[in-house]
């Protein structure tokens, strides 16, 4: 199983997105293109900064993961 | 250029003769332009797929109204095989996209300036024309109380046929509808390419389980035309492609597939086999079936290579700045700029 | 430039809230929808400092890539691609024979070239003319943009673009290019890219303006010697070419285009559709009326 993180959405452009963990560390996560999420979804998890778990892969020769499932966590 | 424009103080930097190859400088020999994602199989099958479904939709339309009920068995065919494009041929599209799951987004718009967009509405009036001549056709044929439906195939072919010319041929334009160096030197010549080789194509296809010889002789004169129709084309492109300095992107392994696969095996040879077959059936023996079987076969496998070979090239052409920044030139542009 | 008076209005460094129509203040231009806005890099007073690289990677959440180094001089980005929307080409035209450094360098960066370079927001814009889908359009401050949530990541701009500019990013399936901080001009701020450059190499403006601030430039250049001097994307020059008109993103540079990765001549590729749909089409019905010619004969 991919790994997981939960954190809270704070910056969002287009299908990218910065999730801040309950540790205070942010990282960079893209919406994967078979993810059921869409990318106007995001904008609205970011307004309400809502907190998620999105599970990932890490993405070759990118500072960043690719996300596959997101599920609110409130 | 205008003629305040600088040359580089290179060694190189001479006046770049016409024809010549890349004299001038690139960036650490990186690509200028970035070749299209397309998986070359995927895409190269959808459009030999395009291009049979299109001709067989024709020929089949074009035997009908010449023959009529002698040729219901080629007419039959040539409706069913219609029907590659709108089943495989879109799965392969769709699979091509990055994003499948939202290929719809392709009916949102009709742009006459992409033929990706032009391409999609010919597919879709296509799609729906064929089927109901495909559907009239096998429901006719099994059903006794839907004999009429035969005229209701008749009627949807005319449609469909007009579509397939364009499903024949619009992916040459979709080609040459780009920065791609290989693909924007030749446009027309290109057209005429995949054109031709999409009727021979489909008019192997037709003559390949035809039993009758002389729907397959006629067939095939149809198919020895197209593939005459083809070779002037490879040889006006070939052309363009010297003039305009982009003919060394056929040097490398996918231009000997565009050699060996789309034009000798494609083209060549089936050309001489149908050309002495035809011209021996005035004589008591005719060529073996099987060779002339072999040619529909030569001709179907050269029209798949010449659309994978030519989107290989391609992208090869648009990797290699040498070719990129030759042919973006100022001597190569149109005379009438606008 | 002339500094806007509003800026005496402003005098403290830090800010608990937005300044209205920021721009104003930083880049001397009121950004209203219906006005055509662009850049204008003048590569003789880039320092290569790389500031735009990462101006628009910050605000634009785009993830670092290339990770590694080239060899090519101080260019580690390489090239345009779907996460970097900015990149700064470093050519090095004098000195390194030898393995030692020239310590005189002929003035206006001549002997090294810096240029930052970026989506030229074509004024007939190929990526957009290709988009099948329509997520390319024209936005009201005369840029292009590709629209996230419909591009279904076909891939048809990508060649299509004669710079080379637009690239499908593969983990989210569509294509990405530089927006001209489509967001922040909404909010009546200048691109990053543009706020950030500390030579102001890259300006934001309205495109007549910038035009004619870039003319009186390459003359004052000629004048003081730097006869190479050129615009690249004004209409009538070298990268505009071909039915493009002009590019949104133009430049001054001062050696020929492919030094820079840039094409001399490009082309508006649609401009090729109606030749090649009409040949083809042509030849096809051609061979249709020999066959039915042939198919009408009883034998």
């Amino acid at each position: 199983m991919s790994p997981t993180m939960t954190g809270v959405v704070t910056i969002v452009q287009e299908g990218r997105f910065q999730l801040t963990g309950d540790d205070g560390v942010s990282h960079l996560f893209i919406l994967g293109h078979s993810a059921a999420a869409e990318t106007e979804q995001l904008t609205l998890l970011q307004r309400r900064q809502a907190r998620v778990r999105v599970r990932y892969r890490k993405a070759a020769n990118l500072i960043g993961d690719t996300v596959s499932a997101i599920y609110l966590d409130e | 250029m205008p003629d305040d424009v600088p040359v580089s103080p290179e060694p190189s930097g001479s006046p770049q003769a016409l024809g010549g190859a890349w004299q001038g400088p690139t960036y650490y020999g990186r690509s200028q332009l970035k070749p299209a994602p397309f998986e070359k199989w995927a895409v190269g099958g959808y459009i030999f797929l395009a291009g049979l479904s299109g001709a067989a939709a024709m020929i089949s339309a074009l035997l009908d109204a010449g023959q009529g009920g002698p040729a219901a068995r080629p007419v039959r065919r040539g409706r069913y095989l219609s029907l590659l494009a709108p089943t495989i041929g879109a799965a392969l599209l769709i699979s091509d996209l990055h994003t499948p799951k939202r290929f719809y987004n392709m009916l949102r718009i009709a742009k006459p300036t992409s033929p990706m967009s032009i391409g999609t509405w010919i597919l879709m009036g296509f799609s729906s024309f064929a089927g109901l001549s495909a559907i009239g056709q096998f429901l006719s044929d099994r059903v006794p109380g839907l004999r009429w439906l035969r005229g209701a195939a008749r009627v949807a072919q005319v449609p469909a046929a007009l579509a397939g010319a364009g499903l024949s041929t619009y992916t040459a334009s979709l080609l040459s509808a780009t920065s791609t160096p290989l693909w924007a030197a030749a446009p027309e010549a290109l057209a005429v390419r995949f054109g031709s080789s999409s009727i021979a194509a489909g008019a192997s296809a037709l003559s390949l389980g035809e039993p009758s010889r002389r729907l397959r002789r006629k067939l095939d004169a149809v198919t020895v035309a197209a593939l005459a129709a083809e070779l002037g084309a490879i040889m006006a492109s070939q052309r363009s492609y010297e003039r305009k300095g982009v003919a060394d992107a056929l040097d490398g392994s996918w231009g000997r597939v565009e050699d060996w696969g789309a034009n000798r095996l494609g083209v060549i040879a089936p050309l001489a086999v149908h050309g002495l077959s035809l011209l021996a059936s005035g004589r008591d023996r005719p060529l073996p079936k099987a060779l002339s079987s072999a040619a529909s076969l030569a001709v179907l496998a050269g029209s798949l290579l010449l659309r994978v070979s030519i989107l290989g090239a391609g992208a090869e052409s648009a990797a290699r700045p040498d070719i990129s920044f030759r042919f973006a030139q100022p001597g190569n542009l149109p005379e009438r700029e606008g | 430039m002339d500094m806007h008076p509003r800026v005496l209005d402003e005098p403290r460094s830090e800010f608990d809230r937005m300044i209205r129509n920021e721009s104003e203040l930083t880049a001397n231009v009121l950004i209203e929808p219906g006005k055509s806005y662009g850049f204008f890099t003048d590569t003789t007073v880039c320092i290569g400092c790389k500031a735009c690289e990462v101006a628009c990677k910050e605000w634009n959440n785009l993830p670092a890539d290339n990770l590694g180094l080239t060899g090519n001089s101080y260019d580690n980005t390489g090239a345009l691609s779907a996460n970097t929307w900015r990149h700064v080409a470093f050519i090095e035209k004098s000195g390194g024979d030898g393995g030692v450094r020239d310590v005189e360098q002929p003035p206006f960066q001549s002997g090294w070239l810096m240029m930052s370079d970026v989506c030229k927001h074509c004024h007939h814009a190929p990526c957009l003319e290709a988009c099948p889908t329509g997520a390319l359009f024209k936005t009201e401050f005369d840029t292009v943009v590709v629209q996230q949530d419909i591009c279904n990541g076909c891939g048809y701009c990508v060649p299509a673009c004669p710079f080379g500019v637009v690239d499908i990013n593969t983990l989210d399936g569509k294509a990405h290019k530089c927006t001209l901080c489509y967001d922040r001009l909404k909010g009546g701020l200048e691109p990053a890219c543009a706020k950030s450059c500390p030579t102001d190499s890259i300006q934001f403006g309205e495109l007549q303006d910038l035009q004619q601030r870039a003319q009186a430039r390459v003359e004052a250049l000629h004048e003081v010697g730097v006869e190479n001097a050129y615009l690249y994307g004004v209409p009538g020059a070298p990268g505009a070419t071909g039915g493009l008109g002009h590019l949104n993103a133009f430049f001054l540079l001062t050696d020929r285009p492919e030094t820079y990765n840039l094409p001399a001549a490009p082309t508006r590729a649609s401009n090729r559709v109606g030749s090649s749909m009409l040949s083809g089409l042509a030849a096809v019905a051609a061979l249709a009326l020999g066959a039915l010619a042939l198919f009408s004969t009883r034998d």
